[in-house]
This record gives C-alpha cells, structure tokens and sequence, in this order.
C-alpha cells in the first residue's frame, strides 16, 4: 500500500514536471550535413536548454525548396512551429497575412535594448507597416570576386574600385583567346537579371527600386541613376562584355575558376563551391566598385521570426535573442555563417576569417531587396524589365518607366 | 431488402474507396477552386476573405500575360503530341519484331518516362547550353548547319524548342508500350492471310495494322493531350517562364500567382479556365472516341 502510494506520488510529480517543461518549435533549413547543423544540434541548442530548463528547443529541419510549400500548407491548416528561421524576402510577406507576431510590440523594452546591436541592412529586412516582424539571424551579401591571374595576363595589378575602372576592365578582360572569331573569355558574367543581381548595378550607380519608405516607384525605379545603370549594363553585355546569361552550360563560379570569366559578384558561399570542385583555385574578394551611389551591394540572409500562433511567446523570444546573442553568432561565425550584429569586426573569429572582412565591410553599405510583401512581383517586374531592355531591345528609360507603373499599381493595394 | 437491392449495395460498396477518392482529390478541390477564384482569398484561415465576384475573371482577361501562357501550352500540346505519337508508333513497330536484344531495346526508351521530370530538366539546360552545349556541337561543329552558337534557352525566339524537345524525348517510351500493347493484339491470322494474298509489308503496315490501332491512337491522343496540358515541370526548371515570360504556361503561371504572389483567389481563377479548357478538348475528342466504327 505504502509503496504504492509512493509510486502514485512519483508519478504525479514527474507529470507536473513535465507540464512545466516549454516545447518550443523550432524549424530552419540547415542542411543536416552542414557544420551549422551540427554546431546547432550538438552545441547552441543543449546550452540553451541547460540555461533555461524549463524550455525545450525542437529543431525540425526542412529544406529549403520544400520550406515555402510547407510553410503554405501549415497557414492554411493554422499549424506552425513557434519559431523559424526564415528567408529575409519572405518576412513581410507572411507579417502581410498576419502569421508572425511583431516583436517590437509585443517586447518593447528588450527590443529597444537589442535594436541597435543589428547591422542595419539586415535589420530593415523585417519591418513592413510600422512593426518589426523578426530580427536578422545570419546575413551575406555579394562581392565583386575577381581573378588575378587572369588581371595579369592582361597586364592589371589591382581590382577596379570604381565603375569607371570596372567598365574599362570588363573590356580589357574579354577576349578571343583561340582566335576563331568567337568570344571565349568575358570581362565579366553573372546568372541573372533579376535585383539580387541588378541591384549593385542600380545602387551603385546612385539608383533605387523604391523610396526609402518602400510605398514608391515612381521617380525611383526610372530615375535617371536607376536608367543610367541599365543602359550601362545592356551596352557592355550587347557588345558581348558580358557572358551570356541563362544560356545553360557552365556554372558561373565553375567558369570564373576555369578562368573563363574574368569577374562576377558572389555570396560567401562561392567559396565553398568552387574549392569544392577546384581545390586550388585562387579566389580574391574585393568591394563592389563605387559608382555615384558609393560601394552598394544586396543583403541576403535569414531572419528569426515567432509566430502568432505560439503558446510560449516569452519562451521563443528567450532562444531568439539567445540566437542573436553575440557568443551564439560567433560560433556560427566559426562555421561559415555571417554575423548580423555591428562592430565584429576586431573579434578574433572574423578577424583571422580569410573572406568574412570583405563582405562585413560590404555589409555596412549594403541594400536590402525592399522589404514588401509584394516583392516577389516587384522582384519579376524588374527581372523582365531588365530582360526586356538587355535582350529584348526596348529602350532602358521606356523598360523602367514601364516598371515604375507596374509596380504602382501594386503599391496601390497597400495604401 | 430485396435481393436486387443488396446486389446494387454490394456494388456500391466496391465502388466506394475510388468514389471516395474521387470525390476528396478531385471534385472537391473543383469545386473549392471555384469558389475561392471568386473571393481575394487570404490563406491565413483566421483572417476573413473577400467575395468580389468575377472580378478575378475580369482582371485575368485584360492581363496580357494571361494570353502568353494558353498559347504556349496549346502550342506545346500541338508539337508535343504528335511528336510523342509518331515516334512512339515507329519505335514500337521496330520493337514488335523478333530480335535480338528486345528487351533492353524496350526498358531503354522506356527509361525516360521513369526518370524524374527535375533531373532531365536539367540534363537538357546542359545539352542545349548556349556554350558547350551538346546541341550546339551537333549543329555548329559537327554538321555545320549553322554558324554561330545559339543561346537556346536565353533568346525568347528559341526558348520553347528545348522544351518541346524535352516533352517529346520523355514520352516517347510511354508512347511506345501503349503501342506495342496494340501492336500484340492484332490477330497474327490477318498478317498471314494478307502475305498469303501478296502484300507487301508497306500494305499490311497501311492496311492491316493502322486501321487496327486506330483505338489505341485514340487513347494516346487523350491522355497526351491531357498531360501535354499540364506541362510544369519542365518549364519551372529550365526557363522558370523565362525569358521575358516567353516560356510560360498555364501551370507555371498559375503556380506563380498562388505561391510565389499569394493571390490564391487569383490563381484559382486561372485553374478554373485551365479546367474549362482542357474539359471541353477531353469532351470533344470523347465524343469522336464514341463515334468510332473504323473496322
């Protein structure tokens, strides 16, 4: 009797127990045979949970291709996870639908304390309608990776640092090596023409899609800057200056290895890329050339959002802000991924980094794809429109000024 | 209950896991299609949506790009069917004779039907490469028929070509085993008694084994068309509707309004056409199926 008494009381305890333990959500899109997975898994997430014992992290990881559709699915079915870690584009666009809880409301104080500590460009990637949504986790940018061998041959020394330098470069550098009329070395190539690529173009030349306050277009995205940008770019690649794009065949980054493009711009993850297929290719970084706008690049990334739906709001921004914390970015810093705070840059993780600086350094400067929940279509728009006045031969002022109405009339519905 | 009735019940019961089936993967997604091409649909269930009538509809037709997408699927159909057929039907009459090496003939064309639409997408971006593209080399180095590299899926002149290609080269096999089924079922009497009259193969291949086939001709045509109407795959991956749009489809164009833009209402509308159109052409062909009398 006693004993089962005793069994009774045990049992009891450890249910409270249980009920007193948080299950926190978690779902990202580390590649499970990544170093960032691994350090997630087997380090960040265990000392959190040491630190906080009452919460339990639940990391489920989905790919990234999949992690749209499931994201969809959840919505329509009101099940999420409490928190994620989401592509910065894709941020206002599921706060426009009223899925993420904005943080900046709900944790006023701790937000204000935090806000600061963000590089700036990152941090706009969540705002949209007066809130933030989430806050940066991890970020990268593209850098103008130039090759010096092939520079040498062709008697440069240094990476151009102004546009004026760049276009004469990019002529130099193209070149018919085996002289059978056909162009087989180019200056420079890139993979599309949508803004993750156009947009050091526009922003360097002193352009911009959208106002500062992302509600217009016009005068923005056919400025004179924005056309100026376009027209360059289309008579270099019309000249055959630059490399054909989306013609299939060589990769990009393959290409600037084998030292058939002489330039491009590229994210952090080129390194890993091309040592993957050329273990000793040399890669040299440098910032994209200043034009009238300055040394302007595009911010990619992840932000770490909650959702709306949780039951554990406190408990999800505790592991957000452990997540953002700066010994948590550090050691994801040791693995490849990009710190999204300020002033890293006299640590010795980013310090010692063979390419980190570079991209910091761009990172200061650089431009996040205009946070609206619109911008998938603005995205296409200013894809066609530079597809439009490269290829298909329209007038850069009369693409643009067509993009600037499209897009209006987009904005419109958020007015 | 009467013995006709339990008879009927039974029936019923056998029918019922397909019905079943039938009704939740696909009446009610029609049905719900509809309803929500008449609304701006929100997919966040906890925010209400708004009935607007038939102005997705209204919307829809004064979009230019709405035209581009119909023109190519039909036009893709056209190509691709034929395409698929005519080879199909030649592969399966060389594949109905005794040789050797049938088998592996026969689970050779077939491997392409099997193989994932995602992984021969991208196997055509590398043959049709504008720079080191198989295709390329075939034309330009090998047989000279043109001078200069083409940048296939870059110009939106030539963009649809690999497609195309692609559409025909993967169905083939299909195509083939469909036909090789008719082929077998033709009695091998008639064959005899038409040599023993002194007919020549051409004869008995124009007289004998086309009129036969015309059934299975029939179906094909059917089924292709339909599937010729949901092409998605390869354009999402190869052009993702690019360039300048010049590759999209009815599919791939309402994915991207959905999923990419979120107007679900919006793209509901899209698949409602979509359904008219590809209900009507499965009628009228039906409708000529019926008709047959052909021997």
């Amino acid at each position: 009797m006693k004993k089962a008494l005793f069994l009774l009381v045990v049992v009891l305890i450890s249910t409270f127990m249980l009920a007193q333990v948080k299950e926190v959500i978690f779902w990202h899109s580390y590649s499970t045979t990544s170093g960032e997975y691994k350090l997630l898994t087997e380090e960040i997430i265990p000392e959190f949970e040491k630190e906080h014992s009452n919460i339990k992290i639940t990391e489920v990881q989905v790919p990234y291709d999949e992690m749209r559709r499931r994201l969809i699915v959840s919505t329509a079915a009101a099940q999420y996870p409490d928190v994620m870690r989401m592509d910065i584009i894709w941020v206002p666009q599921f706060a426009d639908i009223g899925v993420l809880l904005p943080v900046d409301e709900e944790f006023p104080e701790d937000f204000q304390q935090i806000k600061d500590d963000f590089l700036p460009g990152p941090l706009a990637t969540n705002y949209w309608n007066g809130h933030y949504y989430g806050v940066p986790l991890d970020t990268n940018t593209r850098v103008l990776l130039w090759n010096r061998k092939m520079f040498e041959e062709s008697g440069l020394s240094a990476p151009p640092t102004n546009m004026e330098e760049f276009i004469k470069d990019i002529k130099i550098l193209t070149k018919d090596t085996d002289g059978d009329g056909q162009i087989d070395q180019w200056g420079f190539a890139d993979t599309g023409f949508g803004p993750w690529n156009s947009m050091p173009w526009i922003y360097s030349f002193g352009g911009q899609i959208l106002n500062p306050t992302n509600s217009k277009a016009e005068g923005y995205v056919n400025s004179p800057e924005s056309v100026e940008a376009l027209k360059t770019f289309k008579d270099l690649y019309n000249q055959g200056y630059i490399a054909p794009i989306g013609g299939g065949g060589i990769g990009v980054l393959e290409g600037y290895a084998e030292g058939i493009y002489a330039m491009t711009f590229s994210g952090p993850w080129a390194e890993s890329i091309i040592k993957g297929q050329y273990p000793d290719a040399e890669i040299n970084y440098s910032l994209v050339p200043a034009g009238k706008g300055g040394s302007k690049s595009v911010v990619g990334g992840e932000d770490i959002v909650i959702f709306n739906s949780t039951k554990y709001k406190n408990e999800a921004w505790e592991f957000v802000k452990f997540m953002t914390s700066k010994e948590v970015q550090l050691k994801f810093a040791t693995v490849g991924q990009m710190p999204v705070l300020n002033g890293l840059l006299d640590e010795p993780e980013i310090k010692e980094h063979p390419f980190f600086p570079v991209y910091l350094k761009q990172l200061e400067t650089a431009v996040p794809r205009s946070p609206h929940p619109a911008w998938n279509e603005i995205n296409d728009i200013m894809d066609s429109a530079w597809q439009n006045a490269v290829i298909g031969g329209v007038n850069p002022q009369d693409a643009l000024d067509n993009a600037a109405y499209e897009i209006e009339e987009i904005l419109k519905e958020y007015r | 209950m009467t013995r006709e009735k339990r008879r009927k019940s039974v029936g019923l019961l056998f029918v019922l896991p397909g019905l079943i089936t039938y009704f939740a993967w696909t009446l009610y997604p029609i049905i719900k299609s509809f309803i929500m091409s008449l609304y701006e649909w929100n997919i966040n269930p906890n925010i209400s949506n708004k009935f607007i009538g038939l102005e997705n509809y209204i919307e829809l037709f004064q979009d230019p790009k709405f035209y581009v997408a119909p023109k190519n699927t039909i036009f893709y159909t056209l190509i691709t069917v034929p395409g698929q057929m005519i080879f199909g039907f030649l592969v399966a009459l060389l594949l109905n004779r005794k040789m050797k090496g049938q088998t592996l003939f026969r689970l050779l064309y077939y491997l392409p039907v099997v193989t994932s639409w995602v992984i021969v997408s991208i196997l055509f971006q590398y043959l049709f490469a504008a720079r080191g593209g198989l295709v390329n080399f075939l034309l330009k180095d090998m047989f000279h028929i043109i001078q200069k590299d083409i940048a296939w899926l870059s110009n939106p002149k030539t963009a649809m070509i690999p497609i195309y290609t692609l559409g025909i080269w993967k169905g083939i096999g299909w195509s083939m085993l469909i036909f090789l089924a008719g082929l077998q079922g033709i009695p091998k009497q008639l064959y005899e008694a038409a040599s023993l009259d002194g007919a020549n193969s051409w004869q008995t291949t124009t007289k004998i084994t086309l009129p036969l086939m015309v059934p299975t001709i029939m179906f094909e045509l059917v089924m292709l068309t339909i599937g010729g109407f949901n092409v998605f795959l390869s354009v999402y991956v190869m052009t993702g509707g690019g360039p300048m749009g010049s590759t999209e489809v009815l599919s791939s164009y309402m994915f991207k309004e959905a999923f990419d833009y979120f107007h679900f209402g919006y793209g509901s509308a899209i698949s409602v056409i979509f359904f008219i159109i590809v209900f009507t052409i499965a009628q009228i062909q039906r409708k000529l199926l019926a008709k047959r009398s052909f021997y």
